[in-house]
């Protein structure tokens, strides 16, 4: 492989990478945005996204088959669950909250991350589940450089929620009231805005986008378990704060940015796959040192 | 009443049965009790199993054997307290030893009175320089592993191995071993990659390992990410061999890897399914015992026929003499040849290696 074919094979892995990352991360944002909540139960409604979308495509299997006509379904079925799951779980933990300190309900959200992440492990007992797709090999073999079609549809599927959401935040009057939220809420509920609808809303989209990932990373990597959630939450976590947290394009631009850091990360000649983790969160502490509010962050006098 | 009449049996039947033959004791070190009880109880009746057969067969010498069980609770402290009982019950010699940290702390009890500790399960590279000279471990280490694997590669033709290992203890050791000797034989390691525990993707590493275009690959961590690992290499183009350590050989990889996994090579610790001699031992002790022979069962029962035969080859009970027998074996039991190092440790490691077929680890070759 020369330098330039390891140089696109990797922004390949980048583009992939980033993608879930990005997709996670719109939702934590889009949450922060609305609440000032950083919800870090949202890595693990990425992985209960991954086992209703594989509890759907163990349904719709043997009608539609285990290709991607039966991913795309149940992960549009796995988002409108795992949406209204958001829906419920801000209900229920963070709508009492919401006047308390910022700190309880940062706690609040720890524990609603416990009890999802235990309730699938107790239901698994921890196995490995097999997520049962079967995605075909197919490629474009362009020299060295390999771009599957897996990877292109993932890519496209997340370029195309993405801007979907971009379409719904700009051009909706929902999408208006969750810009003026970020604002003001107590303004807006002058204003006669419905302001516990849309933060409902959010969370849906939020948890929507996250199953979104959850159900691709599980049919893409092939296996799914309680823990999936962790890292990726993290990692969605600083895709956030580079873009500048409560920034949409924000997130998206975080989140390929932080995939490109690491997969190129992996190949600096002497430092390689060992310190490509340290690679990516020192330039999370330098984006922070330099410029906290993210790439595309606004300044904003309160803040966690 | 009945005690009376139960104290007059036992004491004809003694008289009757201590002039006939004396008995030679034998003290089995497991921990019976605890998290890892099944494991030792598995190892003792292996070694009951055997002390059986010795017996059928004449005993030793006119003698027959018995055994004496000290429960070491896998627990440092509790086993200080039954070696010292086994050591002052008048044994003969000692078979056991399944957690290293509760067997390093034996070696010098066992040591003061220089009686033969045949360590069947436990190994731990401490257990090497902790061991006073009477000794003997008849499990392969993690160096072991990194030399079997080395013996695989270069039989197989591979010249030049990548190797990934997750940064933790136990696959860190075993991938830097494996670099350093695959180096020292004259081999390149064109990659050596580390992977994060808990990431599912793993394609940076991928590309990292195919631009480096190795002959094989070496996982020397655990099935889980090892899984996702061989199947992201599969889907990338990669074509070389696929390699993973012990840490890997669990059938939940097949679940992680699916067809992928399909040719991927194991090396494993010699348990009683993929030895081809322990046919008849698998039979008798599931004959005797009910259920099948668990993983260090093997070791166990050869353990306890190499400890019999020293003591033939000594003819007696004298300690110093066993210990130079056994040093001097040359024994093939069901997990293969025992012939040990100056340092007594195997000269052969028994690590076996399998490879996967359909779904199943099936011994290779």
């Amino acid at each position: 492989m020369s330098v330039l074919n390891i140089f696109l094979q990797q922004l390949v892995n980048g583009l992939v990478l980033g993608s879930f990352y990005a997709l996670v991360a719109l939702g934590y944002t889009m949450i922060f945005g609305v609440v000032k909540l950083l919800n870090f139960a949202h890595g693990d409604i990425y992985m209960v996204g991954g086992f209703i979308g594989f509890l759907v495509l163990s349904v719709i299997a043997p009608i539609v088959g285990p290709g991607w006509t039966g991913v795309a379904v149940s992960m549009v079925v796995a988002m409108i669950a795992v949406g209204f799951l958001g829906v419920v779980i801000q209900r229920v933990a963070y709508q009492p909250m919401l006047n308390a300190p910022r700190l309880s309900i940062l706690i609040t959200a720890l524990a609603v991350s416990l009890v999802l992440q235990n309730s699938v492990l107790t239901l698994t007992h921890g196995q490995y589940q097999p997520m049962g797709a079967d995605l075909g090999f197919g490629d474009i073999n362009l020299g060295m450089l390999f771009v599957s079609y897996n990877q292109m549809i993932l890519v496209g599927t997340a370029a195309a929620l993405m801007i979907g959401l971009e379409l719904f935040v700009s051009r909706t009057q929902y999408g208006r009231a969750m810009r003026a939220i970020s604002i003001d809420k107590d303004m807006c509920r002058l204003m006669g805005i419905n302001v516990t609808a849309v933060i409902a809303v959010t969370f849906f989209i939020g948890s929507a986008l996250a199953t979104a990932a959850g159900t691709m990373a599980g049919a893409y990597y092939g296996s799914i378990w309680y823990f999936m959630g962790f890292l990726i939450g993290i990692k969605a976590f600083t895709a956030a704060v580079i873009g500048g947290i409560g920034s949409i394009p924000g997130a998206m631009l975080g989140g390929l940015i932080l995939g490109l850091l690491e997969s190129f990360g992996t190949q600096i000649p002497g430092i390689g796959s060992e310190w490509k983790d340290v690679f990516s969160f020192a330039v999370l502490i330098l984006m922070l040192v330099l410029k906290p509010t993210g790439l595309l962050g606004k300044s904003e006098q309160e803040r966690m | 009443m009945k005690i009376a009449v139960l104290l007059t049996t036992t004491a004809i039947a003694l008289a009757f049965a201590a002039p006939a033959y004396a008995e030679m004791k034998i003290g089995i070190l497991v921990p019976t009790t605890g998290s890892e009880a099944a494991y030792g109880q598995d190892m003792a009746n292996a070694v009951d199993l055997a002390i059986a057969e010795i017996n059928a067969a004449g005993g030793i010498m006119g003698e027959q054997l018995s055994s004496v069980v000290g429960d070491d609770g896998c627990d440092p402290q509790q086993a200080v307290n039954a070696a010292s009982k086994l050591a002052s019950s008048d044994v003969v010699g000692i078979v056991g030893g399944y957690c290293s940290g509760a067997t390093v702390p034996t070696l010098k009890i066992f040591g003061d009175t220089n009686i033969p500790f045949v360590i069947a399960a436990a190994n731990s590279t401490k257990l090497i320089s902790a061991n006073p000279g009477n000794a003997f471990m008849i499990n392969s280490t993690s160096n072991d592993q990194a030399t079997k694997a080395i013996e695989y590669f270069t039989a197989n033709g591979v010249k030049s191995l990548a190797i990934v290992n997750q940064g933790d203890a136990y696959s860190q050791d075993l991938a830097d071993m494996t670099k350093k000797n695959w180096e020292a034989a004259g081999n390149i390691v064109p990659s050596f990659e580390v992977a994060n525990k808990g990431e599912q993707d793993y394609s940076s590493i991928v590309t990292a390992i195919r631009s480096a275009n190795p002959d094989a690959v070496f996982w020397t961590a655990y099935y889980a990410d090892g899984g996702l690992l061989i199947r992201q290499l599969r889907q990338a183009g990669f074509q070389g061999k696929i390699a993973v350590g012990d840490g890997s050989n669990s059938p939940e990889l097949f679940n992680i890897a699916g067809s992928a996994a399909e040719g991927v090579v194991s090396f494993s610790n010699p348990t009683a399914e993929f030895l081809p001699e322990a046919k008849s031992f698998i039979a008798d002790y599931t004959a005797a015992y009910g259920s099948a022979p668990g993983p260090y069962a093997p070791l166990a029962y050869d353990g306890m026929n190499l400890l019999a035969n020293a003591i033939k080859a000594a003819d007696g009970t004298d300690a110093a003499a066993i210990n130079a027998a056994i040093n001097a074996a040359d024994y093939t039991g069901i997990t293969g040849a025992i012939i040990f190092t100056p340092e007594n440790t195997l000269a052969h490691s028994n690590f076996v290696v399998l490879q996967s077929k359909g779904g199943k680890w099936t011994p290779a070759e």
